[in-house]
C-alpha cells in the first residue's frame, strides 16, 4: 500500500509520462485520425487492421490513451497530496526549527551584536522586518528570542495550485466526454425544432448572410428564437464566436445553406410565332402549372439545379450551392401530348431552347428562382465547460505565484552573549535569490547601525 | 509613411544591430554591444509603428496571415532581447537571437509572404484572436531566448559562461511558459469554444501545441524536482524550442488541419 502510493507519487512516473504522453500524441498527429476504413487500407496497406486494432486511428480517444491520462492525473493528484502537509506546515506552521549554528550554515546569513536590552533589539529588528512585509512570529529560545518571518507564503503554493487546475482541467475533459452530447440542428427560416435531450425548443426567425464590399463573406447571422411550451422567451443572433447560450446548451453557427429541393420558380412561356404572347406562371418542382392556352394547357418543372453542370455519364449535377447558373428541366403538355421538353437556364436564356427541343414553336424563360434558406447550428450541451474555464482560471493564478510570488523567509535568533546580544539571521528564498541577498543585507545592515 | 516603409526601417536596423553586435562578439569591444541593443530598440519602435498601422487600416489584430504572424514574432524576439538583454551578461545573446529576428523579417518581406491584408473570415472575428494568438508568440518568443542559450550553454567552453547560460534558459522559461500556457491553451480553447462549439478537438495545431507545452513542463519537473541542470536541461529546452517551431510553421505546411487560415 505504502509503496504503491510512493509508485503512483513519484516525481520519475511523471517524467515518463510526460514522455509517454508526448510520443503518442505525436504519433497521432502523422496518422490520419478518424478517417474510413477504406481510406486506411490504401494507405497503409496490410498494417491497416493492426492500426485500427490498436486503435491508432481514433488515438486520442483509445483506451491507452485516456488510461495514460487518467494516470498522470492520479499522479498528479498523489503527488501533490503527499507534499502538502509539510509544506502548509512551513508556510503557515507557528514555528519553524532555528538555532544559530544552522543559521549560520545557510548562504544568506550575517552575524552581529548589539548592545541593546533585548526587548530593544527585538523591536528594531522586528520593525525592519514589517516594513518590508514580512509578517512575524515569536518563539523562546535557550536564552533569548527567534524571530521566524515570512512573506508571500501563497507563492510556496504556486505548484499545487497548478496540478489542482490541471486536475479540473482533466475532470472538465472526462466530463464533456461522457455527459456532453451535440447535434446539428438544420433550421428553415420560420421552422421551430425541438433540440434533442432539452425541453425547449428553437426557431430560426431570419438568416442573413453578411458580406464586405468586395464580396467576401463577412458574417453569417441566424436571428433565432427560443420557446418554452410554445411560448418564445428569448431572441438573439447567433454568429460564428457570438454563440446563445440558454439552460446549459449553447447554440453555435456552423453551416447555412438554401432548400433547393423546393425553390420557388417563375416560368414565361413564349411562342416563337407569336411576338405578343406572354403568360407567367409561378410553380413548385413537379407540380402542373396551368397555362389554360390552345398550344400548351400546362407546364412542369421536373427538376431545378441552383448550379448545373454535367456531371459522369452526362448526369446533371448542381457544382455548389450558390446559384451560379440556375437551371430548370421544363416540359410543356397539350392535353396528353408532350410538345417540350428540355433544359433552360436562367442565365443564358438563349441556349437550349432549339437544342434539346428541337424545332419547338414554344420558347420559355426562367424568371425567377428562390428558395428558403437554412441555417445549421450546432446545439451542444457540455458539462465539462465549466470544469475547464475553472481549471484555466487556477493554471493561470498557479503560475503567477509559482513564477512572480516568490516566498520569503528569514529566520533571527537573538541572543544574550556576554552582556550583548548576539544577532543571527539567515534566509531562504527559492527564486530570484539576488533581490532577496541585497533586501536581507539592507535589512541587516540599518540592524545594525541605525541611520 | 506606410506600412511597408516603417517595416523597412524596421529591417534597417535590425541588420545593422546584427552587424554591430556581431563586431562586438569579433573585436570583443563590449561597449559596442550596448550600440547593438539601442539601434534594435530603434527598428523596434518603427516595427511597432508598422503593426499599429496595419491594425488601423486593415481594422482587426495583425495576426490573420503568415507575414502578419511572422512581422509580430519577430516583434516578440526584439521584447524578449531587450528584456533579458539588458540585465544578462551575456555577450553572445544579442548577436545570436538578431539572428533569428533578420532570419524571421526576411521569411516575412519574401515573395513567399502575400502581404495583403484579406478581410476576416468569421471565425476570426474575434477578440480572443488577439488575445490567442499574441500572447502565444510572445511566449514562444522567451523560448527562443531560452533556445539560443541552451545552444551557447553546449557551446560554452567555461564553468562560469555555462552557469550564466543556465540560469538564463530557466528565467526564459519561466517567463515563456506560463505566457505560452495562457496564451497558447487556455485563450486558444476560448476561442475555439466560441468559434467552433468546442474547446478542444485534437485538431493536429491544437495537439503540436500540448506537445510543446509536455516538453517545457518536462523541462521544468527536471529541474525543479529532479535537479537537472546544465547539458540535460539545454537539450530539453532545445527540443521544447524545435516543437514549439513545429507547431508554428510544420503543422501548416505538412499536417492538415482546421488552423489551416493562420
Ligand atoms: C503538464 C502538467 C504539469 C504542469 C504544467 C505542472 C506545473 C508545475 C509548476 C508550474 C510547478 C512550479 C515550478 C517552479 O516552482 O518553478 C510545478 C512543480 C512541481 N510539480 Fe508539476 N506540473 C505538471 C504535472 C506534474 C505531475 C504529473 C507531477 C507528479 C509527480 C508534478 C509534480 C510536481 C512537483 C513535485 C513540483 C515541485 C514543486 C513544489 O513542490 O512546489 N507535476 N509543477
Amino acid at each position: 500500500m505504502k509503496s504503491a502510493w510512493k509508485f503512483f507519487g513519484s516525481v520519475k512516473l511523471a517524467i515518463v509520462l510526460f514522455i509517454l504522453i508526448t510520443l503518442a500524441s505525436i504519433l497521432g498527429t502523422l496518422i490520419p485520425q478518424g478517417r474510413s476504413a477504406a481510406e486506411y487500407a490504401a494507405r497503409y496497406g496490410g498494417s491497416s487492421g493492426l492500426f485500427v486494432s490498436l486503435q491508432l486511428t481514433r488515438l486520442y480517444q483509445s483506451f491507452w490513451y485516456l488510461a495514460l491520462l487518467l494516470l498522470f492525473a492520479l499522479n498528479t493528484v498523489v503527488c501533490t497530496v503527499s507534499r502538502f502537509g509539510p509544506k502548509w506546515r512551513r508556510a503557515f506552521g507557528p514555528s519553524v526549527e532555528a538555532n544559530s549554528q544552522t543559521l549560520m550554515t545557510m548562504k544568506v546569513k550575517n552575524r552581529f551584536r548589539l548592545a541593546l536590552p533585548i526587548a530593544a533589539a527585538k523591536d528594531r529588528i522586528a520593525g525592519l522586518l514589517r516594513s518590508r512585509h514580512y509578517r512575524l512570529t515569536e518563539s523562546a529560545a535557550a536564552n533569548g528570542v527567534v524571530l521566524l518571518a515570512r512573506k508571500r507564503r501563497l507563492g510556496r503554493f504556486g505548484s499545487d495550485v497548478v496540478h489542482l487546475g490541471l486536475l479540473v482541467i482533466l475532470i472538465g475533459g472526462f466530463t464533456s466526454g461522457l455527459g456532453g452530447h451535440r447535434a446539428d440542428v438544420p433550421l428553415l427560416e420560420g421552422q421551430t425544432a425541438d433540440i434533442p435531450h432539452a425541453a425547449f425548443q428553437v426557431r430560426l426567425d431570419k438568416f442573413e448572410t453578411e458580406y464586405y464590399p468586395r464580396g467576401e463573406v463577412k458574417d453569417w447571422k441566424s436571428t433565432v428564437t427560443v420557446l418554452e411550451n410554445g411560448t418564445p422567451v428569448l431572441t438573439q443572433v447567433v454568429m460564428v464566436n457570438h454563440p446563445l447560450t440558454y439552460r446549459g446548451f449553447s447554440f453555435f453557427q456552423t453551416s447555412y445553406g438554401w432548400d433547393w429541393d423546393n425553390p420557388r420558380l417563375e416560368l414565361e412561356v413564349r411562342k416563337r410565332a407569336d411576338a405578343a404572347f406572354s403568360k407567367t406562371v409561378a410553380l413548385k418542382v413537379g407540380e402542373r402549372a396551368p397555362v389554360d392556352d390552345a398550344d400548351v394547357s400546362h407546364v412542369v418543372v421536373r427538376q431545378f439545379v441552383p448550379d448545373f453542370v454535367m456531371g459522369e455519364g452526362n448526369k446533371v449535377q448542381s457544382r455548389s450551392q450558390e446559384p451560379n447558373n440556375p437551371a430548370a428541366m421544363v416540359e410543356a403538355w397539350k392535353g396528353e401530348e408532350r410538345v417540350f421538353s428540355g433544359w433552360i437556364f436562367a442565365k443564358y436564356p438563349d441556349f437550349g431552347q432549339g437544342h434539346t427541343a428541337g424545332q419547338s414553336a414554344l420558347a420559355f424563360v426562367l424568371k425567377n428562382y428562390s428558395a428558403a434558406q437554412y441555417s445549421v447550428l450546432e446545439a451542444a450541451k457540455d458539462p465539462g465547460v465549466n470544469f475547464i474555464w475553472l481549471g484555466c482560471v487556477l493554471v493561470t493564478a498557479g503560475f503567477f505565484l509559482a513564477f512572480y510570488w516568490p516566498p520569503r523567509e528569514i529566520r533571527v535568533v537573538l541572543e544574550e552573549v556576554q552582556g550583548k546580544i548576539e544577532v543571527t539571521a539567515g534566509g531562504q528564498a527559492a527564486k530570484s535569490r539576488e533581490t532577496f541577498q541585497s533586501e536581507f543585507d539592507q535589512i541587516f545592515d540599518s540592524a545594525r547601525r541605525p541611520a | 509613411m506606410t506600412e511597408s516603409t516603417l517595416f523597412t526601417i524596421a529591417f534597417i536596423f535590425y541588420v545593422a544591430a546584427l552587424l554591430v553586435d556581431f563586431a562586438s562578439l569579433f573585436a570583443r569591444r563590449e561597449k559596442w554591444a550596448r550600440t547593438g541593443l539601442a539601434l534594435a530598440a530603434a527598428g523596434l519602435v518603427f516595427h511597432t509603428a508598422a503593426l499599429i498601422l496595419r491594425t488601423v487600416v486593415s481594422r482587426h489584430a495583425p495576426f490573420t496571415n503568415m507575414y502578419e504572424s511572422l512581422s509580430f514574432l519577430s516583434w516578440a524576439v526584439v521584447v524578449a532581447l531587450i528584456v533579458f538583454g539588458r540585465k544578462t551578461k551575456v555577450p553572445k545573446l544579442g548577436p545570436y537571437l538578431m539572428l533569428i529576428v533578420v532570419g524571421l523579417v526576411a521569411l516575412a518581406s519574401s515573395p513567399l509572404m502575400p502581404k495583403g491584408a484579406t478581410p476576416l473570415v468569421p471565425a476570426l472575428q474575434s477578440y480572443w484572436l488577439w488575445l490567442h494568438v499574441s500572447v502565444t508568440l510572445l511566449g514562444e518568443a522567451f523560448f527562443a531566448v531560452a533556445f539560443v542559450s541552451s545552444l551557447l550553454y553546449l557551446a560554452a567552453d567555461t564553468e562560469e559562461k555555462k552557469e550564466k547560460l543556465d540560469s538564463l534558459s530557466y528565467r526564459a522559461v519561466a517567463v515563456g511558459f506560463p505566457l505560452f500556457t495562457l496564451g497558447g491553451l487556455i485563450f486558444g480553447m476560448v476561442w475555439a469554444y466560441r468559434a467552433w462549439g468546442s474547446y478542444w478537438t485534437w485538431d493536429p495545431k491544437e495537439v503540436w501545441s500540448l506537445i510543446t507545452w509536455f516538453v517545457f513542463a518536462l523541462y521544468l519537473h527536471t529541474r525543479v524536482v529532479m535537479g537537472w541542470k546544465g547539458k540535460r536541461s539545454a537539450i530539453v529546452a532545445i527540443l521544447g524550442f524545435l516543437a514549439a517551431l513545429f507547431t508554428y510553421f510544420g503543422v501548416n505546411y505538412l499536417l492538415a488541419g482546421l488552423h489551416s487560415y493562420a
